[in-house]
């Protein structure tokens, strides 16, 4: 309601200047300022800042070139169905939407814009001064820290007051306590060694500081425009956080929030070519001292040592268009996702060198990854985001790096779920038909898919509870709800109101590094 | 208790198909999903959205608005476009869904 409102003001601010100044010169900055403020308003947390594409496709004069107004017109107003683009019929103006087809169609794609180290420490809120005052236990009843559940609720229009950072206990399947966002949020980390705090960054690059045990943020930054890239160490001491725009990424002190040191993402590529990359995973790792990061264009995966300077080791050509990754053998294999070559890349992160790069199916998107135990095999579970005529899930063995099977499932996938006390390795559909509404169950012992459930809106990242109890399954988009089934009954067990709920995110998690693992492979 | 919501669903949806209406409250649910949810939601509309929700709204209400904005007796470009497409059954099956659902 508050973001109407600004723009409202920022009409009439805009009509007043015209009646001011009626040359047209005048009137067509003024224009152009305001759509871009509406723009960046509205379209910008999915789209890009840069109007080159984020989550959502680019929207500027190449990429829209050709396009009838009148269909781009009618998509904003209604949106459009099956993705996350909500209707601003209603929320924006008619003559509004006219004049945003026209600027977005003569806007070409900015050039990267600047987000500084000072841009940074200007954007830092403090919300609570002395977090000494803050009670020394939860103010609610929970067995463990480790039941929590965080759902990164993005709400409708990804931003607003369904925007918030959701945390569930997963034992009653309850709401303990909501953290708003403003933007959608994306990722939640824990700190491996503090229970209380979390982080949350949302697609405009702000990371909250948040307390766990009164549910509320105590700080706040914005370390960019768009990206939702963030890794914590396992001293709890540092965070690392990466952009789409700019092409930046910054280690932070996870106490303060005050950032210490900025990297700007940029290689030659596998193809010999220099360029300026997106920020794709960041990972802390049990293993050592250190973040690794993926830099998506150039291909190219860093790892940074937490020592004076931050030095760090370039992996080079590891692969075309790197994005997420997962980890293994206690912390010391890296296994990165390369879409256009359709490999997951094995990386030693001990030698700092390419193990192996393993094929996949199309376009790898691994989610977090899941690594499970059978029979003594470590066996990695890799996602593919494509849709292509065939559609699996691959399996590693992890100790030997070699392709065990490639499972078929009825459609593209984005993350795969695991526990080790689950028979099951849930993955989430993502084919835009009725088969997004579905996640499909592998079982661990006979890698076949055993059964789909029907889960509604756009099912996708499920995750186990801690116990590995309960399966927790986001159905998103217009779905706005979160559904809890058994493990093992796969019996609805609860269903959780919230607005476009995405990713899941255990506090377990930190306990067994990747999903599916035992945290005693972590002694 | 949502839960316990969400089971009576098929009994009601049972005994309502006995009679001459014959609304499902299945093909309501999967024809909301595709063609209304969208703006209106589920159960609880954004906080952040201007358009009504619909959930645990009156049967006759839904289906007697429906039905006039796809006659267009009622006007509203975006609606008359959406209901256009819907056929009594539909209305029908979508009233019934949305009308028993808990906001």
């Amino acid at each position: 309601m508050i973001i109407t409102k600004t723009t409202r003001n920022q009409s009439i601010l805009a009509a007043s200047l015209t009646l001011l100044f009626s040359s047209a010169s005048v009137m067509a900055k003024s224009d152009n300022h305001k759509m871009h403020k509406l723009y960046q308003d509205n379209c910008a947390s999915c789209h890009g800042a840069d109007h080159g594409g984020y989550l959502a496709p680019a929207l500027n004069a190449e990429t829209l070139k050709g396009r009838s107004p009148t269909a781009l017109r009618s998509l904003i107003m209604t949106g459009s169905f099956e993705t996350l683009m909500p209707p601003f019929y209603g929320r924006l103006s008619d003559s509004d939407i006219r004049d945003m087809v026209k600027h977005i169609q003569a806007t070409p794609k900015l050039a990267n814009p600047a987000w500084t180290i000072k841009d940074m420490q200007a954007s830092l809120q403090v919300y609570v001064k002395d977090e000494s005052t803050l009670p020394n236990k939860p103010n609610f009843k929970i067995d463990s820290m480790d039941d929590i559940i965080g759902v990164a609720a993005r709400g409708k229009y990804g931003r607003g007051q369904g925007s918030e950072a959701v945390f569930i206990n997963s034992k009653t399947h309850t709401i303990i306590g909501k953290v708003p966002t403003v933007t959608a949020a994306h990722i939640i980390e824990f700190s491996p060694a503090n229970e209380r705090w979390a982080y949350v960054k949302t697609d405009t690059a702000e990371i909250y500081k948040v307390d766990l045990y009164t549910m509320q943020a105590v700080r706040s930054i914005k370390t960019g425009l768009n990206g939702p890239g963030i890794g914590i160490s396992r001293d709890g001491k540092y965070l690392m956080a990466g952009s789409f725009v700019p092409h930046n990424a910054v280690i932070l002190d996870a106490d303060t929030l005050e950032p210490l040191k900025t990297f700007e993402l940029e290689g030659i590529d596998p193809d010999g070519k220099m360029v300026s990359s997106d920020s794709g995973m960041i990972i802390g790792t049990p293993y050592a001292d250190i973040f690794a990061i993926a830099l998506e264009n150039a291909g190219q995966v860093w790892v940074v040592d937490l020592k004076p300077g931050f030095p760090v080791t370039k992996i080079k050509n590891v692969g075309r268009h790197l994005h997420d990754a997962f980890l293994s053998h206690k912390g010391k294999k890296l296994m990165v996702a390369s879409y256009d070559d359709s490999i997951v890349t094995a990386i030693d992160l001990e030698t700092r060198k390419i193990i192996k790069k393993l094929p996949a199916g199309c376009v790898p998107h691994v989610g977090g990854g899941s690594v499970v135990k059978v029979d003594g095999h470590t066996l990695g579970f890799g996602t593919n985001f494509g849709t292509c005529d065939k559609t699996v899930v691959s399996v590693w063995d992890l100790d030997t790096m070699k392709l065990v099977k490639q499972v078929p499932v009825s459609g593209g996938t984005e993350s795969p779920a695991a526990h080790a006390n689950a028979p099951y390795v849930a993955v989430d559909i993502i084919t835009k038909d009725r088969r997004a509404r579905t996640v499909q169950l592998i079982d661990k012992k006979s890698l076949e898919v055993v059964k789909t459930l029907d889960v509604g809106g756009h099912a996708y990242f499920p995750e186990y509870s801690a116990d590995g109890k309960f399966l927790y399954i986001s159905a998103g988009y217009a779905g706005d709800e979160v559904i809890v089934y058994d493990s093992f009954s796969l019996k609805k067990m609860a269903n959780i109101q919230m607005e476009s709920p995405a990713g899941i995110f255990s506090r377990g998690r930190v306990k067994y590094m990747t999903r599916g693992l035992s945290p005693d492979e972590m002694e | 208790m949502k839960l316990f919501a969400y089971a009576c669903l098929p009994v009601l949806g049972l005994s309502f198909s006995l009679n001459s209406q014959a609304a499902s409250i299945y093909a309501g649910k999967s024809k909301a999903a595709a063609v209304c949810a969208q703006c209106h939601s589920i159960r609880n509309i954004s906080a952040e959205a201007p358009f009504p929700p619909l959930a645990g709204r009156d049967d006759a209400y839904l289906q007697l608005a429906l039905k006039q904005y796809r006659d267009k007796t009622r006007h509203s470009d975006i609606m008359n476009n959406i209901a256009g497409s819907l056929s009594d059954r539909d209305i029908n099956n979508i009233a019934a869904y949305y009308s028993r659902l808990q906001p």
